[in-house]
């Protein structure tokens, strides 16, 4: 079995040497800085939780726990991304799993160190921590889709899903040092939403690259590229 | 593999003996059909080329190259699952013939004249004028440029109406 001549002239048109993928942990790494600038951001911008029960372990200690299980979830994405690499899926249930166990056990601590219930105007805060959060997420999730991308998702649906996971719970991570009510109710809700959208658009954002790829990759376009432009000379 | 990543491109006979009989085995057991497998195996090699830069010398090639000939066999179906047919032959095809070409021939007459038409530009007045596919849907099948598409969709028409007039060969006019 020899390669086809067809074959061979596409793939010399294109041939030129690469340089090999970094491994994806090392790529994940690539996203600390902004799950930092995303950590500071609402705290900075706004004000810092008033929790003195807290303390700096329980307000920034957790969220930047929070925040690196989120880059690590991201360097999961970007593992699944590569061909032959992909999680099972015991392990993908346990990706998944992980961040909001994760959420919902810091949002259990904060509430046990520390009830602040949020008495009034629970759409109106809710609507802020979600808006927030969610906003502050798309960065991270445009970061890791384009590393994602750079790599080659045969399941971008899981992939997109990691990738978008990893980054709503590092934005999160940030908006919760801001947010000033503890109450599992707002947070389970309002943040945990926020994560969840964000997990919705880094899939969908998968996905649709994944089938732009397919229709615009130049390896398709006919030998002796012009296509069927020799029509014209018929 | 890591030779070709590297610059080497002689190392790809190496990389094809090696990998396509299993590959050709994969994908046979997928899609029970000689010729799609055939053309699935070169569709693979293809996109491993592309992503050839993921791969990790450190980990076996196989697992690789099957993954991504399992994403190339549910890519074509899920192509194939939006377009479930597609006509290969005019021949085998009942041709909904319109008032227009019914007043020029006969449904035979049309069947035949289609037949002569050039393989490309018949295809493209098949999924066009019959089947209802946009341009942009026939270049894709194709993987044609959607300005091609139309070119061979026109051409074929003045073809075919061409072949209906008995005036095929005939010195065309030149327009300007």
């Amino acid at each position: 079995m020899s390669v086809p001549a067809e074959l061979r002239a596409r793939l010399v048109a294109d041939y030129r040497p690469v340089r090999r993928l970094r491994s994806p942990w090392a790529r994940a790494l690539w996203i600390l800085p902004l799950a930092i600038v995303a950590l500071v951001a609402a705290p900075a911008a706004f004000d810092v939780r008033p929790e003195a029960n807290l303390g700096w372990l329980g307000v920034w200690g957790l969220s930047i726990a929070q925040s690196l299980i989120g880059v690590l979830v991201i360097g999961a994405a970007l593992r699944e991304s590569i061909p032959g690499r992909d999680w099972s899926r015991a392990a993908i249930a346990l990706w998944l799993s992980i961040p909001v166990v994760s959420i919902v056990a810091i949002t259990m601590v904060s509430w046990e160190a520390s009830p602040v219930s949020l008495r009034a105007g629970w759409w109106l805060v809710g609507g802020i921590c979600f808006a927030g959060s969610a906003a502050t997420a798309l960065p991270v999730v445009a970061l890791s889709s384009i590393l994602a991308s750079r790599a080659y998702p045969t399941r971008p649906l899981i992939a997109g899903s990691l990738l978008g996971l990893g980054a709503g719970l590092t934005a999160d991570a940030g908006w919760r040092i801001f947010c000033h009510f503890s109450e599992p109710a707002h947070v389970l809700s309002a943040h945990l939403a926020a994560v969840i959208l964000s997990t919705t658009i880094g899939a969908m954002a998968a996905v649709r690259y994944s089938r732009l790829r397919g229709e615009k990759d130049p390896l398709h376009e006919p030998v002796g590229s012009g296509g069927d432009h020799r029509d014209r000379s018929e | 593999m890591r030779e070709y990543q590297s610059g080497r491109f002689e190392a790809f006979d190496e990389i094809h003996a090696s990998i396509a009989p299993a590959l050709r085995r994969y994908l046979l057991s997928q899609c029970r059909d000689a010729a799609k497998a055939d053309d699935l195996i070169q569709e693979t090699l293809l996109q491993m080329h592309r992503a050839r830069h993921t791969y990790d010398p450190s980990y076996p090639l196989m697992p690789w190259a099957m993954a991504i000939a399992r994403h190339v066999w549910l890519m074509d179906r899920r192509t194939l699952s939006r377009r479930p047919w597609a006509p290969d032959d005019v021949m085998d095809m009942e041709l909904p013939v319109r008032a227009e070409a019914a007043s020029l021939a006969e449904r035979d007459e049309v069947r035949r004249a289609l037949g002569q038409v050039a393989p490309g530009r018949r295809q493209a007045v098949i999924q066009h004028h019959l089947l209802g596919f946009s341009f942009k849907e026939i270049a894709e099948r194709a993987g044609i440029a959607e300005t091609a598409a139309k070119l061979r969709s026109s051409r074929g028409m003045a073809q075919l109406r061409a072949l209906l007039k008995g005036t095929e060969g005939a010195p065309r006019k030149r327009r300007r």
